[in-house]
């Protein structure tokens, strides 16, 4: 087991194996390329064509099917929202369809490509990508500032629910405002002081990046071919 | 108020980064150093605040926290909520990656126009109810500016959204009265707790 250096918890050692095979931001750029492909597709047999890659995905790899089945229900209602509101009941089922044919497309492909990268891979491609220093500091300290405020709202919450159960209406929107304010500048002035030590060591926040290996073959060969195959999708929607 | 994948055009897509990367280049311009952990504890309330459900009625939605986020953060706000968006998407896959662009670009300039709008009176004003009431009207602004942005990048995309996108802003009517409070309530606190945290 490895522990990310990011949230924290403990991944198995297959998970960064197999996250080497590719670099990041390859994986990343060859995803979002796809994803716009499918976006702009309107016509099925475009889809049909790009569809071949997550059916692919699903056959051989394990998809997590749950998340996508409880995406696929929300998915209806927007299918029923889109029919009650659509000129005509057939157009808005269509377009509804075509909606949630891409967004599965695009879900699996996320899934596939960049959800297992994790924040740490995405901090990585980032990097690569020669994202502002700035930006990725605020990524990193924007997730710890996610646990620390999620588990001081929490206390709050549960001593303000012993004290005064029966809150209602305004009253409950004023304590929660007022928590929320405190607990804000509380953990501010906190954290502006660390952050204060962090930078008279001489560092701003960030995690020390090792030299870039050069392009890998294999990682230019995954992002051209993505981009051909996009490419072809599109065509096939403007035939 | 999230743009799910797969419904934009690729051109409203593509105007969607534009402005957000606009955006987020001249908020990390305007962001001091020091002021960079202020900006991601707001960015992680920001996050937090979609996590906290409000019931109306037989349904429920979500806390946005975008006037708090624009009249504490002032110009800073695209990144942040870039950031939060961008985190949002990968725990939780609220939205998406390539509609990434477009989220931001309509919940910051939301932020942002209550900041420029509102932000200097609401900082100068001496009188608690006059406080409240500006703050109130910021929050409730927002959202409704959110929604009607929302409502405009779907009618960009096709015509035939617009029905659609009517009834997105009227189901957060309520929404935005609860956002309102909520703004007015925490602005008040801190005018008087400590003034200088507002931008």
């Amino acid at each position: 087991m490895i522990q990310d250096s990011f949230t924290l918890t403990f991944l198995p050692e297959k998970f960064y194996a197999s996250r080497n095979n590719f670099a990041p931001e390859s994986l990343l750029l060859s995803a979002l390329v796809y994803a716009l492909a499918v976006s702009v597709s309107n016509k099925f047999s475009a889809l049909a064509l790009a569809a071949i890659l997550p059916i692919v995905i699903i056959c051989v790899k394990k998809i997590n099917l749950s998340s996508l089945l409880k995406l696929n229900v929300i998915n209806l209602v927007m299918i029923i929202t889109l029919a009650l509101t659509w000129p005509s009941i057939l157009g808005g089922v269509k377009m509804g369809m075509l909606i949630t044919l891409r967004l599965n497309m695009i879900y699996i492909m996320c899934e596939f490509m960049i959800f297992p990268l994790g924040i740490t891979g995405i901090y990585e491609a980032l990097c690569a990508l020669r994202v502002p220093e700035k930006l990725r500091v605020l990524i990193i300290l924007t997730l710890r500032g996610i646990f620390i405020l999620h588990e001081r709202l929490e206390t709050a919450l549960i001593s303000v629910k012993l004290r005064a159960p029966n809150l209602h209406g305004i009253m409950k929107l004023k304590t929660f405002a007022s928590i929320l304010a405190s607990v804000l500048l509380q953990s501010s002035s906190h954290s502006e002081r660390i952050m204060q030590a962090v930078t008279c060591r001489g560092g701003f926040g960030g995690f020390l990046q090792s030299e870039r290996e050069s392009v890998r073959l294999r990682d230019m060969l995954v992002i051209v071919s993505f981009m051909i195959y996009s490419a072809v999708v599109i065509k096939c929607n403007y035939l | 108020m999230h743009i799910s994948e797969g419904i934009l055009s690729g051109s409203v897509l593509i105007a969607g980064w534009a402005g957000s990367l606009t955006g987020i280049a001249y908020g990390l311009k305007r962001t001091e150093s020091e002021k960079i952990v202020r900006t991601a504890l707001i960015s992680s309330a920001f996050f937090l605040a979609s996590l906290v459900n409000v019931k109306i009625g037989p349904s429920s939605t979500h806390l946005t926290f975008l006037a708090p986020m624009g009249l504490i953060l002032g110009c800073s706000v695209f990144p942040a909520v870039f950031v939060a968006l961008l985190l949002q998407a990968l725990l939780f896959h609220f939205g998406g990656l390539l509609v990434l662009g477009a989220n931001t670009f309509i919940m910051g300039i939301s932020a942002l126009s209550v900041y420029i709008l509102l932000g200097k009176f609401i900082r100068e004003s001496e009188k608690k109810f006059l406080t409240f009431t500006l703050s109130f009207i910021a929050g409730a602004l927002a959202v409704m500016l959110g929604t009607f942005l929302v409502g405009l990048f779907l009618g960009l995309t096709d015509g035939n959204f617009l029905t659609a996108a009517k009834i997105i802003i009227v189901a957060h009517v309520p929404l935005a009265v609860i956002e309102g409070s909520v703004t007015g309530f925490l602005v008040l606190w801190l005018k008087k707790s400590a003034p200088e945290f507002l931008a």
